[in-house]
């Protein structure tokens, strides 16, 4: 996305005929959702924004040339994602791994390809047809074991450029039995204080709103000053405030 | 590639100052004259070409989601989910309701939103077929199908959210662009914390 500044600048000076020369960045984007990859944890709010940086709002936007062997794609804005220190989740997992890629817009996929270190372990023709969203994988792990980073690849069909996705995972973990492969866990940091969604229902009359709270048609709540009564059951969020979603909150 | 475009078609349309103003009467003079409280904020006169595609394109966008939230309504077994659909559905109802506004009060039409797309090279998520698919899935299946196109179709808008708040200039559409960005980014925390767990 930078480059497109740049784009404009050199465009600015140039005739217009060259506008016309395609660029090689897609506008589809994706990443794993389920187990949660770096990305999504930090769309979840697992990882702090502070720590995440672009990575929290566009999960899906970690995009480089293909061949990249980092979780970024060696994407400046994304390069948290590279960090092995930061807090992420680890999933447990057996030997295979099912896992789900979500999908901004479909692009025609070449193929996607999975790495443990140098070991590609999982390859998935895309035949260059538009994916369906979502898409789920299940990945063999070769053999490997213990904490180990899974690294995910959607190649694109049309353009140079890959999509990046790490998943970190502790494979046949602990005593050898085969946990389920879904399951995902939780080395929380300790420190991590992150609202989670609770679930008031029908606050007191006269409660202050919050976000992350799950209200009921007819709780009724203050904001600002004034009162408001729900019109329409929802777990609040930051930017659907009282004042600025009547379809959501009638004044009282 | 949208950005390009975007770029291209601000600095060959309207010059480096990018910025248009619609006739008197229409605009700033015009959206204060009622007297009752206006059912929809008004966006003031001036903007740019960057402001109308991102209206435009969201106009789309919205209804594509609103057609895919009323299935997710009919349809989500899960109690978060379907709240979530409704939620999204009512929300977006009302901001359609204020970008069409704009566009009339601008003298902009609401464009073809699969021209507009391919315009900016895009291959949407979302298309009618793709939401009626939707609806031969059913229980928790169903619930995964639309929990994921809606992530997906709620990053995309982000994504077109955060692009015109860095080229806009209509100082309404790009606090609704900054809106557009929060409210989605929460949807689809609540969103990713259902697919794949707590």
């Amino acid at each position: 996305m930078k480059n497109m500044r740049k784009a404009a600048l050199v465009l600015a000076a140039v005739p217009a005929i060259v506008l016309i020369t395609p660029v090689g960045s897609a506008s589809a984007h994706g990443y794993v959702s389920s187990p949660a990859s770096r990305s999504a944890q930090c769309a979840r709010g697992d990882v702090a924004e502070s720590l995440c940086g672009q990575a929290k709002y566009e999960p899906q936007s970690a995009e480089g040339v293909k061949g990249k062997k980092n979780c970024s794609g060696d994407n400046g804005a994304f390069a948290p994602l590279d960090n092995d220190s930061l807090p992420w989740k680890v999933t447990n997992t057996g030997q295979t791994l099912s896992l789900t890629w979500t999908f901004t817009a479909r692009h025609a996929t070449r193929d996607y390809e999975y790495f443990i270190g140098n070991t590609r372990v999982g390859y998935v023709a895309g035949n260059n047809q538009q994916p369906n969203n979502p898409t789920t994988h299940n990945i063999n792990l070769g053999g490997f074991s213990g904490r180990q980073k899974l690294f995910a690849v959607w190649n694109i069909g049309d353009t140079v450029n890959a999509f990046y996705s790490c998943i970190d995972l502790n494979i046949n973990g602990g005593g050898g039995t085969t946990p389920p492969p879904t399951t995902t866990t939780t080395t929380r940091p300790p420190t991590t204080t992150t609202t989670t969604t609770t679930t008031t229902q029908q606050p007191p009359a006269g409660g202050t709103w919050a976000a992350n709270t799950s209200y009921a048609v007819g709780s009724t709540v203050t904001y600002g000053g004034s009162s408001y009564r729900c019109r329409q059951a929802h777990t609040s969020l930051t930017g659907w405030e009282p004042p600025n979603v009547a379809a959501l909150w009638e004044k009282i | 590639m949208k950005r390009l475009v975007i770029a291209v078609a601000v600095l060959a349309l309207a010059g480096c100052g990018g910025e248009a103003v619609v006739p008197e009467g229409q605009g700033a003079h015009g959206h204060g004259a009622s007297s009752a409280a206006p059912p929809v904020p008004a966006a003031s006169a001036r903007f740019n070409d960057a402001d109308v595609t991102f209206v435009q394109m969201m106009v789309d966008h919205l209804q594509l989601g609103i057609s895919l939230s009323q299935v997710g309504l009919a349809k989500a077994t899960g109690k978060e989910a379907k709240d979530l659909a409704g939620a999204i559905d009512v929300t977006q109802r009302e901001e359609l309701t204020m970008l069409k506004s704009w566009l009339k009060l601008w003298g902009k039409p609401e464009g073809d939103g699969a021209n507009l797309h391919a315009a900016h090279g895009g291959q949407p998520l979302l298309d009618d077929k793709v939401i009626n698919e939707t609806k031969e899935k059913s229980g928790p299946e169903f619930d995964a199908l639309f929990l994921n196109l809606m992530t997906g179709h709620q990053g995309a808008g982000v994504e077109m959210a955060l692009d015109e708040k860095k080229d806009g200039m209509n100082p309404e559409t790009t606090a609704y662009a900054d809106r557009v960005v929060k409210t989605r980014q929460g949807q689809i925390e609540q969103m990713l914390k259902i697919i794949s767990g707590p």
